[in-house]
C-alpha cells in the first residue's frame, strides 16, 4: 500500500497503455453537477412557460416548479465543492476570475441566474409574505417581516405592478437558465482533450436534456407530492407538461443522434476507441439505459394515445433516470478513453468508505445531495405556500374544456 | 419609490459587498504581468516561490569535497557521464548509509547510500533490442563511439552481485587485491 | 451603362481589396495583436528542451532524480517526467507501456509485463516526456482563478496557494503532464526545475542523463545548444494539432508515438 495514493488512483482501473498521469479525475460530483444545474433549467423553463406565454393550464405547477427551480439551485453548487480538493480556495473564483477559462464566469452567472429566481419568488409571493407578516408573531414573524424587505404595500396598483414585472422576469429568467445550462455543456464542449465531449453540439444537447430532466423532475415531483398530500391531481396540467417533455425530447434524440453519426462519419483518429466504448464498454449504459429507456421508449409511451397518469408517471421517471445516465455517460465516458488512444480507464466508485477521500468520492454525499432539494421543497412549503394553490376539479374541468375548444378550433 | 426596487438594492448590496471584500482580500502583487491577461494572471510572488525551491541534486561538484578520488577515476572512465546521484541518492530513507549527515552539516537534503543490486546496473546494461548498441564518449578532447556494453540478465552470471567483479568507479573489471 | 471585362475585373478586384484590407486592419484591435506590439514575442528568450529519443536507452534515472529534485513522493503514481516504451512487433501489433512512468527504469523485454521474444520485434524506441511548457499552454488558459501562468522566459508554473483543485487544467492538458501533487493536493507539473534553470543549472532530468538525450536551453540564444539543434536539425514536436505550440521538441520520433 502506497503512503501517498494519487488523487484518482483509488477509483481508476488502468488497462493497456495510458499515460502515467492518467487518472478520472471528474468523478461522481461532476456528473451530478450538470444534472442538478439542468434539473434548475427545466423547472425554471416550465414555470416561465405559465408566466410568459400563459399556459393556464400550467398554473398549479408554477409556483412549485419555481421553487423546486430554486431549492436545486441552492445545491447546485455543492457537488462541485466536494470536487474540489482546496474547496477553502474556491472564493478565489470570484476573487480574481480570469474570464479566459470557460468556467471562471460560472459564479458570475450563478449568481445572477440566482438573483432573477429569488426575485421572481419575492414578487409571486408577496402578498402571502405581507399578510403573514402582519398576522404572525413571534420568530416567523420576524422572518417574515425581513422577507417583506420592508414593503407592505399590496395595493391593486401594486400588484399589477408586480404581475408585469414577475412577466418580465420570467422572460429573462428563460434565456438566463438556458445560459446556466448551456454554459455547463459549454464547460465540457470545450475540452479539446476528450473527444467525446469536444463538439459544438454540447451546449444544446446539454439544454435538451437540461429540460426534459427538469420537466420530468417536476412531473415526478408534482405527482408524488399531490398524492401524498391526497389532493387532486390535474389531468390538464399534466398534459400539458407531457407535450413540453416529447418536444425537447424530439430534439434531444435528434441532437444527440448528430452527434454520434457526425463522429462515426468523420471516423478521426479517434473513433475506434471511441466506439468501442459506445457499442462495447459503454453499450449497456448507454444504448440501454440512456437511449432506449431514457428516451425511445418514454417517448413512445408519452406519443400511444389516451395517456394515463401512471404512463405519464412512468415515463418522466424513465427521462430522469435517462438523463442522469447521460450525464455519467457524458463524464465517465469521456474520461474513459485514455489520450493515448490505446488504453481504457474504467471508473470504479467507492461504495465502501475505508477512508475520507473514499467516504466524500463515494454514493453516500451524493444520495444526500440528489434528496437535498427534496428536503428544502419540503421546509420551503412550511413557509411559502408551494402546494397550496392547487385546481380543484371544477378548475381543471375547465381549463380542460379550454384546451379541447382550442383544439376543435384547428380542426 | 415603488417596492419594486426593493430586490434590485439586495442586489447592489451584495455586489457592493463583494467587491469590497476582493479589494481587501485580493494580494496587490495579482496582476496581469505585461499586461498579458491570457497566459500571466498571476501573483507575483509565487514565481519567487519557485525560484527559491531548494536545488537538491548537487553534481559532482559537491561530491569532490571529499571523494576527489573517485570523482576523477569516474572522469576519465565509461562511466564518465554518469552522476554521483544517479546510483547513490536513494528513493528508499531506509538506504542511508553516508557517515556524515549531510542535511545538517552541508544543507544538502537527498538521502545517500550504496546500491548493490543488479537491478540498478540493469537499467542500463540490460540487454533490450531496442536500446541504442552504441555510446559516446570522451577521450582527452577527441569524442570516441563506442560499443554501448549489455548483458542478458539471465545468463549472465545470475544471482550474484555484479560488484563482485566489475569496478563500477573505472567502468572495467577490479583488480586483483582490491 | 457599358463594361468591358477588364474593366469589371479590376473594379471587382478593388471592391475585394477595399473590403479586405479594412478587415486586416482590424487585426490590431485583437488584445494578443496589441500586446505584440507593446512587446514582440519573437526575439524573446524563452526555455526550451530537445529530447533525442535516439540516445534514450530507458534507465529512467530522469525520473527518478525528478521525483526526488521535486518532493514528488516516490511511491506514488504520478510523474512530472516520465519515459515511454513502444514496441512493434513483426506482425504489425504495438505495445506501449511506462511502468511506474519508468522511475525504476525497463529492465526486461517485457512491455504491457508480458515477456516478448527478441525476434519477434520489429522495432521499439524509449521516448521521454515531460511538460512541453507550450507557448500557448491550454492548461493556463483554462485555470478559472490565475493560479497557473506562463513566466516571463516561457515556464508554465502553478501557484499552489492559489490552485482550488478543480482539475480543468488537468484535463486540458493533451500531454498529461498535470496531476494532483498527494501531499499539497494542488495542480502540479514539470517546472523545467525552475529553481535549478534560473541558478545556471540544468535540470535534475537533464544531469541524470548518462546518454545527452535531454537538453535544456534558452530559445534565440546564439549561444545555446538547443536553440542550434532546433534550427539547423529535423525535429519534431508531440500533437501539434492542439495548437498548444509545444516548446520540448524531439529527435528521432516514430508516427507509433503518441
Amino acid at each position: 500500500m502506497e503512503e501517498h495514493l494519487a488523487h484518482g488512483a483509488l477509483w481508476t482501473i488502468k488497462e493497456g497503455f495510458t499515460y502515467p498521469n492518467e487518472y478520472i479525475y471528474w468523478t461522481i460530483h461532476i456528473v451530478v453537477y450538470p444534472y442538478i444545474t439542468g434539473l434548475v433549467a427545466g423547472a425554471f423553463v416550465l414555470s416561465s412557460m405559465y408566466h410568459v406565454f400563459g399556459k393556464e393550464e400550467l398554473k398549479p405547477v408554477a409556483k412549485f416548479s419555481l421553487v423546486f427551480s430554486f431549492a436545486l439551485l441552492l445545491m447546485a453548487t455543492s457537488p462541485l465543492g466536494l470536487h474540489l480538493t482546496q474547496v477553502f480556495n474556491s472564493v478565489h473564483m470570484i476573487m480574481t476570475p480570469h474570464f479566459y477559462s470557460a468556467i471562471a464566469a460560472f459564479t458570475i452567472v450563478y449568481l445572477t441566474y440566482m438573483a432573477i429566481v429569488l426575485a421572481e419568488i419575492w414578487f409571486v409571493f408577496r402578498p402571502f409574505i405581507v399578510q403573514q407578516a402582519k398576522e404572525k408573531a413571534g420568530l416567523l414573524g420576524l422572518l417574515y417581516k425581513a422577507m417583506t424587505l420592508g414593503s407592505f404595500d399590496v395595493s391593486e396598483k401594486a400588484l399589477h405592478t408586480d404581475e408585469r414585472i414577475i412577466k418580465i422576469l420570467a422572460a429573462v429568467g428563460i434565456p438566463a437558465a438556458c445560459f446556466l445550462h448551456g454554459y455547463v455543456g459549454f464547460i465540457f464542449g470545450s475540452v479539446k482533450t476528450v473527444p467525446l465531449w469536444k463538439t459544438p453540439l454540447m451546449p444544446f444537447i446539454f439544454l435538451m436534456s437540461a429540460i426534459i430532466s427538469g420537466v420530468a423532475g417536476c412531473i415526478v415531483t408534482y405527482i408524488v407530492g399531490m398524492s401524498l398530500k391526497r389532493n387532486f391531481i390535474c389531468g390538464a396540467s399534466i398534459r400539458s407538461m407531457c407535450k413540453v417533455l416529447v418536444w425537447f425530447l424530439v430534439a434531444a434524440i435528434v441532437l444527440e443522434s448528430i452527434d454520434i453519426i457526425f463522429h462515426a462519419y468523420t471516423a478521426e483518429e479517434f473513433w475506434s476507441i471511441m466506439s468501442e466504448l459506445l457499442f462495447q464498454r459503454f453499450a449497456f449504459k448507454m444504448l440501454v439505459v440512456q437511449w432506449l429507456f431514457g428516451m425511445i421508449l418514454p417517448l413512445v409511451l408519452l406519443l400511444l394515445p389516451r395517456l394515463t397518469m401512471l404512463r405519464a408517471f412512468i415515463s418522466a421517471a424513465l427521462v430522469l433516470i435517462g438523463v442522469f445516465q447521460m450525464r455519467w455517460d457524458v463524464v465517465i465516458g469521456g474520461q474513459s478513453m485514455s489520450k493515448s488512444l490505446a488504453g481504457f480507464l474504467t471508473y470504479d466508485m467507492p461504495i465502501i468508505p475505508r477512508s475520507i477521500e473514499a467516504l466524500k468520492e463515494g454514493p453516500f454525499p451524493i444520495t444526500v445531495l440528489l434528496l437535498m432539494p427534496l428536503f428544502l421543497l419540503f421546509i420551503f412549503n412550511k413557509v411559502l405556500p408551494v402546494f397550496t394553490e392547487v385546481f380543484n376539479e371544477e378548475d381543471c374541468g375547465f381549463t380542460e374544456g379550454l384546451l379541447s375548444s382550442k383544439e376543435n378550433a384547428k380542426h | 419609490m415603488s417596492h419594486a426596487w426593493r430586490p434590485l438594492f439586495v442586489v447592489l448590496a451584495v455586489m457592493i459587498s463583494i467587491i469590497v471584500f476582493r479589494v481587501i482580500f485580493v494580494p496587490s502583487d495579482f496582476v496581469a504581468k505585461n499586461g498579458d491577461y491570457k497566459f500571466q494572471w498571476h501573483r507575483l510572488s509565487s514565481e519567487e516561490v519557485w525560484k527559491n525551491f531548494p536545488v537538491k541534486h548537487k553534481g559532482r561538484d559537491f561530491c569532490q569535497q571529499c571523494h576527489s578520488e573517485l570523482v576523477n577515476k569516474i572522469k576519465d572512465s565509461g562511466h564518465q557521464h554518469v552522476q554521483c546521484e544517479n546510483c547513490h541518492a536513494m528513493f528508499e530513507p531506509g538506504k542511508k548509509s553516508h557517515p556524515i549527515d549531510l542535511k545538517d552539516d552541508f544543507g544538502y537534503l537527498l538521502e545517500i547510500g550504496i546500491e548493490r543490486s543488479r537491478e540498478l546496473c540493469k537499467r542500463c546494461h540490460a540487454e533490450l533490442p531496442y536500446r541504442p548498441q552504441t555510446y559516446v564518449i570522451t577521450k582527452g578532447t577527441t569524442a570516441e563511439t563506442v560499443k554501448f556494453k549489455m548483458i542478458d540478465p539471465t545468463k549472465h552470471n545470475p544471482g550474484i552481485e555484479c560488484v563482485m567483479c566489475h569496478d563500477v568507479h573505472s567502468a572495467g573489471f577490479k583488480t586483483a587485491g582490491k | 451603362m457599358n463594361l468591358s471585362r477588364r474593366e469589371l475585373l479590376k473594379m471587382g478586384l478593388l471592391a475585394v481589396c477595399g473590403t479586405v484590407i479594412p478587415l486586416g486592419a482590424l487585426e490590431i484591435l485583437k488584445p494578443e495583436a496589441a500586446a505584440s506590439l507593446i512587446r514582440p514575442f519573437s526575439e524573446k528568450k524563452r526555455w526550451a528542451f530537445v529530447v533525442d529519443t535516439t540516445k534514450c536507452v530507458g534507465c529512467g534515472m530522469c525520473a527518478k532524480a525528478c521525483k526526488l529534485e521535486n518532493e514528488i513522493p516516490f511511491d506514488t503514481e504520478v510523474q512530472r517526467t516520465w519515459v515511454e516504451r513502444y514496441v512493434q512487433l513483426k506482425d504489425g501489433e504495438v505495445i506501449i507501456d511506462s511502468p511506474h512512468g519508468a522511475r525504476y527504469g525497463f529492465t526486461k523485454n517485457d512491455p504491457q509485463g508480458k515477456e516478448i521474444n527478441e525476434d519477434d520485434v520489429a522495432k521499439g524506441l524509449f521516448v521521454p516526456k515531460l511538460c512541453n511548457q507550450c507557448e500557448k499552454p491550454s492548461c493556463v488558459q483554462v485555470c478559472p482563478v490565475g493560479a497557473t501562468y506562463k513566466t516571463d522566459d516561457g515556464v508554465v508554473l502553478v501557484d499552489r496557494g492559489w490552485c482550488i483543485g478543480c482539475g480543468y487544467c488537468i484535463t486540458n492538458c493533451p500531454y498529461l503532464a498535470r496531476f494532483f501533487h498527494p501531499i499539497t493536493n494542488t495542480a502540479d507539473k514539470c517546472t523545467f526545475c525552475y529553481h535549478r534553470i534560473k541558478k545556471g543549472m540544468n535540470t535534475a532530468c537533464m544531469d541524470a542523463c548518462s546518454f545527452g538525450a535531454r537538453k535544456i536551453g534558452l530559445l534565440n540564444d546564439p549561444a545555446s545548444e538547443v536553440f542550434k539543434i532546433i534550427s539547423t536539425h529535423r525535429v519534431m514536436v508531440l500533437k501539434p494539432e492542439y495548437g498548444n505550440e509545444p516548446q520540448v521538441f524531439y529527435i528521432g520520433l516514430d508516427d507509433i508515438v503518441r
